[in-house]
């Protein structure tokens, strides 16, 4: 049996992880390209009531909800990414076109419809009462006691899967047109590409990013509510970017993990109830100091966004590659 | 190569471009100048696409372009500058050659699964940035911050980073804006160079030293119009030219 300290902290790992997700995500959007998203927690609510309803078993007495497939767990993470590419397919559908303010109005006012529809949609979503008993990966072969660890790694794997993969699209070709489109969208337009395209695909990639950390936020909890799906998990991701540095993968991980421990060791004194309710309070005020603290004295967030530094092409192309690029400069086809 | 037909832009009342016909030949270099606020730059942005046109018609290399988007326009081949050059700032001089690149695989999928680190494609644009960068002397400074260059250094990207994209007509908007009489000499060598080597050039621009020297055939505009075209030398001595720049004589007079 496991140390109640020990326990603590690996859920505490464990929600730092599902933030880690959703911040990669809104960072790949408003950081790498500069699509400032006010809503992400819309695709992070899709992605988990997808999960839900496709792996849940069908309704016990108390609970009214009609579907609930109880497909394997797998093809539940994979719809919670379709889900979360799907909302974000809409949002960016209906307001890309536009400047890019349409679009943080947009999934800011998407935030809240969505959150009602989960309310209020009961034959579908169990409404405020929820849906229970969420299936979790590998849950029947692991010993009860060893199972929060065990659900830590899985998710840390997926969350380095996750990293990896953006990660390298960031530094590519891709990412960087999404830098460009970020800086300066007239010029890059000139360098012949559609901006509305390449918003369109960032948000789709945030949307599916952020919908398989909804899934992973349905194993951390194994119930899900509408209330769980507030708009303060948009403004702790935007928190977390900001303070890990906005653009930077690694920055986004990083504060991630340092804002949601920050949070939690607030939890761990062991208090009356009136003092705790204050500590609770207290909590959000830390965040905000933190916030304060580093756009004070390191704006770009702790780890500030890098640009990647290419040595000289001689020393990277065999010798005949000078003399044709001469001929090639300024040369029409 | 270049042609508008009666190509109009007004806002509301205000007809910033009006009625105007011109024409750009293929390896020429071709000046337009006029007083501010002569329409100038609005029928630049008509013309790359930025801005949709209210009349007339706008075509390169007989195909009809006007109302097109002004990425699909660059993927002609013709790439405009802008006036005050800004760039990508954050990114590195070389990053902004890249993003101009010609051949470049930008597909997330593609991107994704390719393994590797520095791909093939990738290696071919960095040696051809280099290329050009060394030609206007910004090779030292590859890895710098575009909002770190000095204003002359940017001017010099801005004419590096459109050859990037291989065009076959740049439209230049106020090239010699700001630019030092030594830097200015460097300039006039690259674009005459750089028409030689078979590139096109439409430029708009303030300092008439400069355009009377570079161009051979000018336009001058000016309330939206076009009032005078020809040789440089003939344009000079038009008396609808100097009265646009510097007014009549019963004007001056009164």
């Amino acid at each position: 049996m496991m140390p109640g300290f020990v326990l603590f902290l690996i859920s505490s790992l464990t929600l730092a992880t599902v933030y880690a997700l959703v911040a990669l995500a809104l960072n790949f959007e408003a950081g790498v390209d500069g699509l400032w998203d006010l809503g992400v927690v819309s695709f992070f609510a899709a992605g988990a009531y997808a999960y839900a309803i496709l792996t849940v078993g069908p309704p016990d007495q108390m609970q009214v909800y009609r579907l609930g497939f109880g497909l394997p767990l797998w093809i539940g993470v994979i719809g919670a990414a379709g889900a979360g590419t799907l909302v974000a397919y809409l949002i960016g559908r209906a307001s890309l076109h536009l400047k890019h303010v349409y679009y943080l109005i947009t999934t800011f006012a998407f935030a809240e419809v969505i959150r009602e529809v989960l309310t209020n949609e009961r034959w579908l979503t169990n409404g405020t009462a929820g849906m229970y008993r969420m299936a979790q990966p590998f849950k029947s072969s692991f010993e009860t006691n060893l199972y929060p660890l065990v659900l830590l790694l899985v998710m840390v794997a997926i969350l380095v899967v996750v990293f990896i993969a953006l990660n390298r699209v960031t530094k590519r070709p891709f990412g960087r047109a999404l830098n460009a489109l970020r800086e300066n969208e007239d010029l890059a337009a000139t360098a012949g590409m559609a901006p509305y395209r390449y918003h369109l695909r960032s948000a789709m990639i945030a949307g599916a990013v952020a919908g398989i950390a909804g899934a992973c936020y349905v194993w951390f909890n194994t119930v899900i509510v509408p209330q769980q799906f507030t708009s303060s998990i948009t403004f702790v991701a935007w928190t977390v970017i900001v303070v890990g540095g906005l653009g930077n993968n690694r920055g986004a991980v990083l504060g991630a993990f340092l804002l949601i421990l920050t949070e939690d060791v607030l939890r761990l004194f062991d208090l009356s109830s009136t003092v705790a309710v204050r500590v609770a309070s207290a909590r959000v005020a830390v965040i905000g100091l933190i916030l304060m603290a580093v756009l004070r004295w390191r704006p770009r967030g702790v780890l500030p966004e890098k640009r990647p530094r290419f040595s000289r092409s001689e020393a990277l192309v065999p010798a005949e590659a000078p003399a044709q690029g001469l001929q090639q400069v300024g040369s029409g086809e | 190569m270049l042609e508008t037909r009666e190509v109009s832009k007004h806002f509301g009342g205000v007809k910033a471009v009006n009625g105007v016909s011109l024409m750009v030949e293929e390896y020429a270099i071709v000046g337009l100048i006029g007083p501010n606020g002569a329409g100038k730059t609005t029928l630049f942005s008509v013309i790359s696409g930025a801005l949709s046109l209210t009349s007339g018609r706008v075509s390169f290399e007989g195909a009809d372009i006007s109302g097109h988007r002004p990425w699909e326009i660059a993927e002609k081949g013709v790439v405009r500058t802008f006036q005050t050059p800004r760039g990508f700032p954050r990114m590195s001089v070389l990053e902004n050659m890249l993003v101009f690149a010609s051949e470049r695989t930008t597909g997330f999928w593609k991107n994704l699964l390719a393994g590797g680190r520095l791909s093939a494609e990738e290696r071919r644009n960095i040696s051809r940035a280099d290329e050009i960068l060394s030609s206007v002397g910004l090779l030292d400074r590859r890895n710098v911050l575009v909002e770190e260059l000095s204003a002359g250094e940017l001017k010099l990207l801005e004419f590096a980073r459109p050859l990037m994209a291989k065009p076959k007509m740049l439209l230049l908007d106020e090239p010699a804006a700001g630019v030092n009489p030594a830097l200015l000499e460097h300039v006039v060598t690259y674009i005459t160079q750089l028409r030689n080597n078979g590139l096109t050039f439409f430029i708009v621009d303030h300092n008439l030293g400069f355009i009377m020297d570079i161009c051979d055939h000018l336009y001058v505009m000016a309330d939206g119009e076009l009032i005078c075209s020809g040789a440089p030398d003939a344009v000079a001595c038009d008396p609808n030219v100097i009265e646009s720049y510097i007014g009549t004589k019963t004007e001056t007079t009164v």
